[in-house]
């Protein structure tokens, strides 16, 4: 009976120090950063949704780069032999994606609905832009290449407007900026152009004034035109009694230079001849070239201004056939034929006409 | 003295059993990888990104998977050749859903370069009619101006068009259409003022 205990015993004491053993063995193969790793990826997944890759392209690279450096350094670990396998540098390769990518989405949030808010308010800028371009510009003699860059420009408007809608801000930024470029750069032009021209304001204002002075004082007719809102008016003893649209020349901002310029010349005339039946049928002759008209294109060649063999010009006309809508003109004033029979039945010989850029300052302009 | 070499046998038997469980599914791990450079040259990444995206996390998920079972004594790559497996045939289902949705936005390519240019083709009648008005016909050097910037856009969408990247194709001839429509309403309003007269 006591062998056979103390063989149980013999057996008991071996069956636990087997399991001793197999426990040490088992405890001591090293734990792989797996729950690190799994965390790593979803962290990474995250940022890749929240476009972290855009809008935090540096981080999400270092996240990514992070990662791929922990699986693969998990790789060689797990071909080395069981117990000599280090997991560290694993688990610092994964926690470093993880901040990374937690930076990233970070950032990515921040910087993509900062984004949104600066694009859409670039988008209604630039409309605004648009419109005023439109408002001041659309019959304003433009050069091709200023017309060219604003439609090119509205065009990258809307491809930035489509990329917005879509969510894809870094496109729609860069057709943005070359839409703004564009835009802004033919707006400051045409501005200044507009700046330039109504430095000759205060000498319109002078004209202008007289002109409705005078029809006031000697109880009579007098037409002023107004080139930039393409105003025809009529005033009758200082009141204005018609408003008529009309089409100038197609270079009508500045005063005639010579002949040939296309330019409506800006001026106080009168009117010296009437024809009916003409090319443009009614037709007002007036005295261009007058006397300043002559002094100013003399002084103009002597200087150097203008060509020495260039021509004054003359046959300058408020005639029919007008109301296209667009300057067409060699530089005469065209009204639409029944306006013009209106104009042709009151006016004579001797009707003053007075040409001006504007009745209006550029502030008031501008202000619409 | 016969059962103590049975039982030592039936030991090593169970083993070998075991660790030829742990063999990595080499064979599946390489056709999904495959699989997902076949969905990145068919430029799923463009067409279907956020499935794209998937199949990349779920690939990392496996591999992952595969890691942790290689860093165990006793290795098991059964539900990882599964998931595997899974995968492949999601992949080349990426493959063939993204050559789908490609000819999807080639044909809407196709289609709106046709619209466009019934549009423009119509607008260059509508311009002809236009100057006879009054006031409609004010911005006709810029409309002008305009139909030939839609033009050119027309040009380089169908550059994008025979050079597959159908994505840019259409971001680029949605907005000239969009804006050739823009210009043919602005024409028919300008008509129709004078119309009205």
């Amino acid at each position: 009976m006591k062998r056979v205990y103390k063989r149980l015993i013999i057996l008991v004491s071996a069956a636990s120090f087997l399991a001793l053993i197999v426990y040490l063995l088992i405890s001591y193969i090293p734990k792989p950063p797996a729950k690190e790793i799994e965390k790593a990826r979803i962290a990474l997944a995250k940022a890749f949704k929240s476009k972290a890759d855009t809008y935090s392209a540096e981080l999400y690279v270092e996240a990514k780069a992070n990662f791929d450096s922990a699986m693969v350094n998990w790789q060689k670990e797990n071909e080395k032999f069981i117990y000599f396998r280090k997991y560290d540098r694993v688990s610092w390769f994964a926690r470093q994606s993880i901040i990374k990518s937690k930076q990233g989405i970070e950032t990515s949030n921040l910087s993509s609905s900062s984004y949104k808010v600066k694009l859409k308010e670039k988008i209604l800028k630039l409309n605004d832009l648009i419109e005023d371009i439109n408002a001041y510009f659309n019959r304003y003699p433009l050069p091709s290449e200023t017309r060219n860059a604003i439609s090119m420009g509205k065009l990258n408007l809307k491809e930035a407007e489509i990329d917005y809608n879509k969510g894809q801000y870094i496109p729609a930024n860069k057709k943005l900026n070359s839409a703004e470029d564009l835009l802004t750069s033919s707006y400051e032009k045409a501005y200044s152009d507009l700046e330039q021209y109504f430095t000759f304001y205060p000498q319109w204002k002078k004209w202008a004034d007289l002109a409705i002075r005078e029809s006031k004082k000697n109880q009579c007719y007098s037409i002023l035109v107004d080139k930039l809102s393409r105003k025809c008016y009529v005033y009758l003893s200082g009141v204005k009694k018609y408003e008529f649209d009309c089409d100038l020349g197609r270079n009508w901002v500045g005063d005639k230079k010579k002949m040939g310029d296309k330019a409506t010349p800006e001026g106080m005339y009168r009117i010296v001849n009437k024809y009916s039946g003409t090319k443009y049928n009614n037709a007002l002759l007036l005295d261009y070239p007058n006397e300043e008209d002559r002094i100013r294109f003399n002084h103009e060649k002597a200087k150097g201004l203008i060509p020495k063999n260039a021509r004054i010009g003359n046959g300058i006309e408020i005639h029919g056939s007008g109301g296209k809508g667009v300057d067409w003109t060699e530089g005469c004033i065209a009204l639409d034929d029944d306006e013009m029979a209106v104009i042709f039945r009151i006016a004579s010989v001797g009707t003053p006409v007075t040409i001006v850029g504007s009745m209006k300052n550029l502030q008031q302009i501008l202000n619409r | 003295m016969k059962n103590k070499i049975l039982m030592g046998l039936a030991a090593i038997a169970m083993v070998a059993f075991l660790s030829s469980c742990g063999k990595v599914p080499q064979a599946e791990i390489d056709a999904v990888n495959v699989a997902i450079d076949s969905a990145a040259k068919v430029e799923a990444g463009v067409y279907l990104p956020t499935e794209f995206a998937a199949v990349q996390d779920s690939m990392k998920a496996i591999m992952a998977d595969v890691e942790v079972q290689k860093s165990k004594l006793f290795k098991k790559f059964g539900p990882a050749k599964m998931k595997l497996e899974a995968l492949l045939t999601q992949t080349n289902g990426l493959v063939a859903n993204t050559a789908v949705k490609k000819e999807e936005v080639k044909k809407e390519v196709e289609t709106t370069l046709t619209d466009i240019k019934t549009i423009i083709e119509e607008n260059a009648k509508l311009f002809k009619k236009a100057p006879r008005g009054k006031e409609g016909a004010a911005v006709l050097e810029q409309i002008k101006t305009e139909m030939a910037t839609i033009d050119a856009a027309v040009v380089e969408a169908q550059a994008s068009y025979d050079k597959g990247t159908y994505m840019d194709a259409l971001n680029k001839i949605k907005a000239a259409k969009e804006r050739a429509t823009g210009i043919n309403t602005e024409l028919k309003d300008a008509i129709a003022k004078v119309k009205r007269r």
